[in-house]
């Protein structure tokens, strides 16, 4: 029983709100303090039109070539990142795009078709607006 | 035609009640809050002062009186915001119920939280129901849950404060 001027705690009052505190230190511990859950990146993604796309493991590195619309693309992935290092297309936009390294990065090659991302337990973006 | 409806005592505790809820719901709705779904909840104070001295059936009918009536007159009703105060109601009054079975127990029933405790657990309970429902049918993203434990902060802060102004409530209605 704890009394503050004209309100009464009760035993079982205080041992509620010990259990709703003790919930919301837990919640905070696993949703803010939880490094897996940063955008780390597991694997790579690529999609080559509207086929389904192939998963590669980030940890392994190595130069992936990707038959395209127009011809070849080459991607490379180095030390848990992933870019495309040659592309046939004439922008070469995807070339340029230059390293995906977090969990939702994105780099396509619009006339080649091919479209690369990363992929993790927890994206750092909820959602991406462009133009064109 | 001449429509005759018999009331009885019951009907109109309900009416008075369901009209004190919604007054303050609606009063409340017009000031702004920090956080979209962070309100004081001043409504709940009547609700669970309705739980606490009619019981559940009778805070049941208050509650479901207050979130159709006052979405109605809000201009909500069916939206997202409905459909949140419907779940954050209704799971908050089912823990409350849940909460209270065992204190029936004549060897438990000393044991029985005052206002506070039953206004944390219900002030939590409403807005992980609301929280979850928003999760599942409008954002259905796993980075929302990274506002959970703010949520949930707000929640028990205002769940003890909604429950001291309860608790001052009752005690005033005992000394009449």
């Amino acid at each position: 029983m704890l009394t503050i001027g004209k309100v009464i705690f009760k035993a079982t009052d205080i041992i509620i709100l010990f259990a709703a505190c003790a919930l919301t230190v837990w919640l905070y511990s696993i949703f803010w303090f939880d490094s897996t859950q940063h955008g780390e990146a597991e694997t790579l993604l690529v999609q080559f039109a509207d086929n389904p796309p192939t998963e590669y493991s980030l940890s392994e590195e190595r130069v992936i070539t990707v038959e395209g619309k127009i011809g070849s693309s080459l991607i490379e992935i180095k030390q848990g990142k992933a870019r495309f290092i040659h592309s046939s297309c004439r922008n070469q936009f995807c070339v340029f795009h230059g390293w995906l390294s977090v969990s939702g990065d994105t780099a396509a090659c619009l006339p080649n078709r091919i479209s690369i991302s990363l992929k993790g337990a927890f994206s750092d973006y909820d959602a991406i607006a462009g133009s064109q | 035609m001449k429509l005759h409806f018999t009331t009885n005592h019951q009907d109109h505790r309900v009416a008075l009640l369901a009209a004190l809820a919604i007054t303050i719901h609606i009063i409340e709705s017009a000031f702004p809050s920090p956080l979209p779904g962070v309100k004081p909840g001043l409504a709940n104070v009547i609700t669970l002062f309705t739980f606490l001295r009619y019981g559940w059936q009778t805070a049941l009918q208050v509650s479901l009186l207050r979130v159709f009536i006052s979405s109605l007159v809000l201009g909500t009703f069916l939206s997202p915001t409905f459909l949140l105060s419907l779940s954050g109601a209704l799971l908050s009054l089912s823990s409350l119920f849940l909460l209270q079975l065992p204190f029936r127990q004549f060897f438990l029933h000393q044991y029985q939280p005052s206002a506070i405790g039953y206004a944390v657990i219900a002030s939590v309970t409403h807005m992980s129901g609301q929280f979850l429902v928003a999760w599942y049918f409008f954002i259905p993203h796993p980075g929302l849950f990274k506002l959970l434990p703010i949520f949930i902060t707000f929640a028990v802060i205002l769940g003890v404060v909604s429950g001291i102004i309860t608790q001052l409530l009752i005690n005033r209605i005992q000394q009449r």
